[in-house]
């Protein structure tokens, strides 16, 4: 199934789909949103993909492998982030690594920023592994 | 020594998923590597254990936010008492799950396969310190994933209609207790246990119905997480058909963690006032005692070996509730000591078994003639357990029934005694004659060694040994479970 008007009109929405999951990541301090949305945002534009033009095409865009690998490193960045607040003497996941900012800017809030970030990997791979899940159907 | 709690936690969800990583380029890391983080979450815990004791317990207030409006876990006794059991259990599992494993499923999942027990384990140990109804909430929700993926890994129509079956069960469970969590926070305006412990007593003069049905809820929820007699369907199925190590983490570990929080909410949250307003200390007895007789009648009519297993658990998930709703302080450390008496027996016959399939692929009951021939050790092993079942003195499933029936007549109610007596007979019934098969049927085989993998050996002597020992001298386990049963009541 090759539709030009579907498949053109994918290739021109996907860079607007990622960069709209992106801002809501980056922003999941400062307004509604954050990892688990901006995430989903994101992983949905690779599935989008996925639909217009093949699961291959898509497969070799963001491999099955590769899904898998970030959805791993999402959860060890988050909890590396978390125990680097026990050694910088705090408690567990405590907002000690580096200075709060100034309220408001985009760089603020201390770890949360970087947290959100690797909740929103974490997210947007577990969508895509998920999607390319059912649509391999194992026969037992 | 205050940062250990969230450490076990932690450390285990990273190498979780550290563990596939590993998996692509250094496979032969992958069993190391489980097995030296949960030999160091045991030192730790045991650790904390002596720490606890010494100085009483506390509170761990994740990111220094304290509540109500941070998370806190309650590091006491009881959650230490559980990480303690549900870690070393696993840790005599997973050196069993090395060698059985490589032929119940594919190579490349078995990477997948540790990640997902250590996620159970994780979230099992956080549900253990958990002192507050979202954290509960979300760690229920990973054990029951991660527990269903356990079973749905072995590629076999029975583990996917067990697992799915268990899934849908699991999550009506899940609404029950997120409609009554949902219930306290209406009224009481909290999350964390503690704030809801204060808070209740006067809730309950203004909202009394919120808050019995919220009781009933969590009650029902739990009940069917941990497979309470009525609520048991999904059991059989999901501990039967899934690989061996699954199983007996499963049956052994992972139905009583839903009773050690529903302890938790009984004793320190809601307290015994509250509790006398329904009778919920009846209704539990109740569905413990039909747990205790049913269990055990479906079991007798079982063929297969594991099904059999599986339905004696949901017998013994009865005394465990049995002990919970006693409210005596002897009822409380009995069902505190079958917790961890029931674990270690439970994991040690379900990988007897799994080592009966692995060496002869024989799972009907009927067909182990001789068996005691081929497999001495196993069959003298699953001897031992059996033997733990039916409660004879010097195995560690005495210790705890004669606290039950100590507790029974504590609670003045003696009809119990009656019960654990009979039952005890009934567990004799079935698991007997197994054991009459084995080594006293016809002989028809020439007498031999059993051939199975070291770490096989090993996990099964180390079950063997510990529930020997827990028998002969129960000593400190049984202090612990008293000072447990203590820090419960005093609580409420």
């Amino acid at each position: 199934m090759a539709d030009l008007v579907l498949q053109t009109v994918v290739k021109l929405l996907i860079p607007f789909i990622q960069m709209y999951g992106i801002f809501i990541i980056i922003n999941g301090h400062l307004s509604p949103g954050g990892g688990f949305a901006g995430g989903t945002i994101l992983g949905s534009s690779i599935i989008l993909y996925a639909l217009a033009f093949h699961v291959e095409d898509a497969l070799a865009h963001y491999s099955r492998s590769r899904a898998k690998m970030m959805e791993s490193a999402g959860v060890v960045a988050f909890a590396l982030i978390g125990l680097f607040g026990i050694i910088r003497g705090g408690h567990f996941l405590a907002n000690n690594i580096w200075g709060l900012g100034e309220t408001g800017t985009l760089l603020s809030g201390g770890i949360i920023l970087p947290i959100t970030l690797a909740i929103g990997i974490k997210v947007a791979s577990t969508m895509i592994t998920l999607f390319f899940h059912l649509l391999e159907e194992k026969k037992l | 020594m205050t940062h250990l709690p969230i450490l076990i936690i932690t450390t285990s969800l990273l190498v979780a998923f550290v563990l596939p990583l590993l998996g692509r380029h250094f496979p032969r890391a992958v069993e190391p590597l489980i097995i030296g983080i949960i030999s160091a979450n045991i030192v730790q815990v045991s650790g904390l254990l002596l720490y606890v004791n010494a100085n009483g317990t506390f509170r761990y207030a994740l990111g220094g936010w304290s509540p109500p409006w941070g998370i806190a876990l309650s590091i006491d006794a009881l959650g230490l008492f559980m990480i303690l059991i549900i870690q070393s259990v696993s840790l005599g599992i997973l050196i069993f799950a090395r060698d059985d494993l490589i032929h119940e499923i594919e190579n490349s999942l078995k990477p997948w396969y540790y990640t997902l027990f250590l996620l159970l384990l994780t979230a099992m140990t956080g549900l253990s310190v958990a002192n507050d109804f979202f954290n509960v909430f979300v760690f229920m929700e990973i054990s029951t994933i991660t527990a269903c993926a356990i079973i749905a890994i072995k590629p076999h129509p029975d583990c996917i209609e067990a697992s799915l079956k268990y899934l849908i069960l699991s999550t009506l469970g899940s609404g029950l207790v997120l409609f009554g969590l949902a219930l306290v926070y209406m009224v009481t305006g909290y999350l964390s246990f503690d704030f809801i412990a204060e808070s209740l007593p006067n809730a309950m003069n203004l909202y009394p119905l919120n808050i019995i049905v919220s009781l009933a809820l969590l009650v029902v929820g739990m009940g069917i997480k941990a497979a309470l007699f009525p609520l048991h369907v999904w059991l059989p199925d999901a501990h039967s058909s899934a690989v061996s190590p699954s199983s007996a983490i499963l049956s052994g570990v992972v139905v009583k963690i839903y009773a050690v929080i529903l302890i938790r909410l009984l004793y320190t949250v809601y307290g015994l006032d509250i509790l006398a307003h329904i009778p919920i200390s009846q209704i539990l007895l109740t569905m413990a005692t039909l747990a205790i007789f049913m269990g055990s009648l479906f079991a007798m009519g079982q063929t297969d070996i594991k099904r059999m297993l599986a339905y004696s658990s949901v017998a013994q998930i009865g005394y465990i509730f049995l002990g919970i709703a006693l409210l005596s302080p002897s009822g409380i450390t009995g069902g505190i000591l079958h917790i961890a008496n029931h674990a270690i027996m439970k994991s040690l016959l379900f990988l007897a078994a799994g080592a009966i399939i692995y060496q002869t692929g024989i799972r009907k009951i009927k067909d182990l003639v001789g068996i005691g021939y081929q497999m001495p050790l196993t069959m003298g092993i699953f001897g031992v357990g059996a033997l733990a079942m039916v409660g004879i003195p010097g195995f560690n499933g005495f210790v705890s029934k004669f606290h039950l029936a100590v507790g029974a007549l504590e609670a003045q109610q003696p009809v119990f005694v009656i019960v654990i007596l009979i039952s005890s007979l009934m567990n004799a019934v079935y698991y007997f004659p197994i054991l009459i098969r084995a080594f006293f049927g016809p002989v028809n085989h020439q007498m031999k060694f059993d051939q199975l993998p070291l770490g096989m050996v090993i996990s099964l002597i180390g079950f063997a040994v510990a529930t020997i020992y827990l028998g002969l001298l129960p000593g400190g386990l049984i202090n612990l479970a008293e000072a447990i049963s203590q820090f419960l009541l005093s609580r409420s």
